[in-house]
């Protein structure tokens, strides 16, 4: 009859539609961003992809959803195929030769031990692989490198003929730990200058190929090894790690402004070993007082990025090699690290976009200078 | 935090200038042993006191970098042709020191 929509539909009626849907943390609508991609339109039938900045996107479903969901309720629109794509920008120019294949190095920091760093780096290293993202993860702990254990990894790295080390296999990571190379019955110990040129060597040496996440596991503190590696390599980012009980708040502003110092941007900050829930009654218990995470984030002003809830399965994970985020996605603490990584791939995105984010980029110089 | 002086680029400029074109726009040609006089190293300076140690006659009119390296995303290292190696030089202090009349005159 009369008043019945024409069948089809075209593309700027689309890509209109489409200029609605905005990017939570970038601000602005996935067409003037450039995610949309491969826009098709077959009479009435609507397909294109969205690519965004991270395969860790915490909000690709809702987008996804939103995208469907407004070119569906087009008129003359009778079918609609959104594929979610993502590609990795970088949040940091490298700085010298070191590293070059990694587009965003993340350097997870506490500023004490024991607060669960390693196994924070590694999960958030898994929850990045599983999202489709190429990850790598060095473990810069050099006085006590404990990859090998909690990936349960066995064995050394092959070195290839142009003398690289291939970093391992941990559930589809790759992984490189002072561990592998080392006695693991005895300890290690090593003076500052031995550090920095093990670290200088371990970074260059280490054949990590194309990464889109570079997850760096840094010794507990302030000293030399990290102040090493952020001479060494451009650091997109930093995450700092704390606990409720820790008095934590002098502990995070040493990392903190250690960081500012060297000017690497302080992602943020979450809380490890937050709270107990009963895997019962699935009743919450603050062990210790909790929010301390929140509130140091809140004073030091720096985003708060999670916080990871004690599970007792997070610590046999780690001992029998699988870490929590592979072995029981499901859980309440692997989810918690999954926001938390979404977290984190959410913040490079916006340091991305803004060119270097809130610290000024250095695009100084591609490599050294020779003086002529 | 625009108050962070960030390089745009840095280039050797002449035989004894180091030149770097900063973010904002400013340039500073920085005379290198000017540069080599400025380092701020616990072997130049006095980490305590802060009394300068190294002496400007101690540096040869004719010393010269050998490369100039990256360090992170903060600051760069000198190389001197004097054997010097210990010198890091922060983006703030290289602007700090900026030698043109206007940033002299402040």
């Amino acid at each position: 009859m009369f008043g019945r929509a024409k069948r089809g539909v075209d593309e700027a009626t689309v890509l209109e539609v489409l200029k609605t849907v905005h990017d939570p943390d970038l601000h602005r609508d996935i067409v003037s961003l450039g995610f949309v991609k491969d826009l098709k339109v077959d009479g009435g039938k609507v397909s294109f992809k969205v690519e965004l900045t991270t395969p860790a996107c915490p909000v690709k479903e809702q987008l996804k959803a939103e995208c469907h969901r407004k070119v569906r309720e087009l008129p003359g629109v009778e079918g609609v195929e959104v594929e979610m794509t993502a590609q990795v920008r970088r949040a940091a120019q490298p700085a010298g030769p070191v590293l070059t294949g990694a587009k965003n190095i993340v350097a997870v920091a506490s500023g004490k031990g024991g607060v669960g760093k390693s196994t924070t780096a590694i999960n958030l290293a898994m929850a990045l692989q599983r999202t489709g993202a190429t990850v790598g993860l060095l473990d810069a702990d050099v006085y006590g490198p404990s990859m090998a254990m909690m990936f349960g990894i066995d064995g050394q790295p092959v070195i290839t003929p142009e003398k690289k080390l291939l970093p391992m296999d941990g559930h589809g990571v790759k992984v490189m730990s002072m561990g592998f190379l080392s006695d693991p019955s005895r300890p290690v110990i090593w003076r500052g200058p031995m550090v920095h040129g093990l670290l200088q060597q371990f970074l260059r040496d280490v054949e990590w190929g194309e990464l889109d996440y570079l997850v760096v596991d840094l010794p507990p503190g302030t000293g030399d090894a990290q102040l090493s590696i952020s001479q060494a390599v451009s650091i997109s980012g930093a995450v700092i790690v704390t606990t409720p009980q820790d008095i934590s708040l002098l502990d995070a502003r040493k990392g903190l402004l250690m960081f500012r110092q060297m000017r690497v941007p302080v992602l943020g900050i979450v809380e490890n070993m937050s709270y107990f829930r009963c895997p019962h009654c699935g009743e919450r218990t603050d062990i210790f007082s909790h929010g301390g995470g929140r509130r140091a984030a809140e004073e030091l002003g720096v985003p708060f990025l999670g916080e990871i809830p004690i599970d007792p399965k997070v610590v046999p994970g780690g001992d029998k090699g699988v870490p929590i985020v592979v072995e029981d996605p499901e859980s309440p603490a692997a989810k918690a690290y999954i926001a938390f990584a979404g977290q984190v791939a959410a913040q490079l995105s916006t340091l991305a976009a803004q060119g270097g984010g809130n610290v000024p980029h250095t695009p100084v110089m591609p490599g050294p200078i020779e003086w002529r | 935090m625009s108050d962070e002086p960030a390089p745009a680029s840095m280039r050797q400029a002449g035989p004894r200038d180091l030149e770097i074109v900063w973010q904002d726009g400013h340039v500073s040609v920085y005379p290198v042993a000017y540069l080599r006089r400025a380092c701020r190293c616990a072997s130049c300076v006095d980490e305590w006191t802060g009394a300068q140690i190294l002496k400007a006659e101690q540096v040869p009119e004719d010393v010269r970098p050998v490369r100039i390296d990256p360090v992170g995303r903060y600051a760069v290292h000198f190389t001197w042709s004097d054997g010097h190696t210990s010198g890091i030089y922060s983006f703030d202090h290289l602007r700090a020191i900026c030698p043109c009349a206007e940033c002299a005159g402040r």
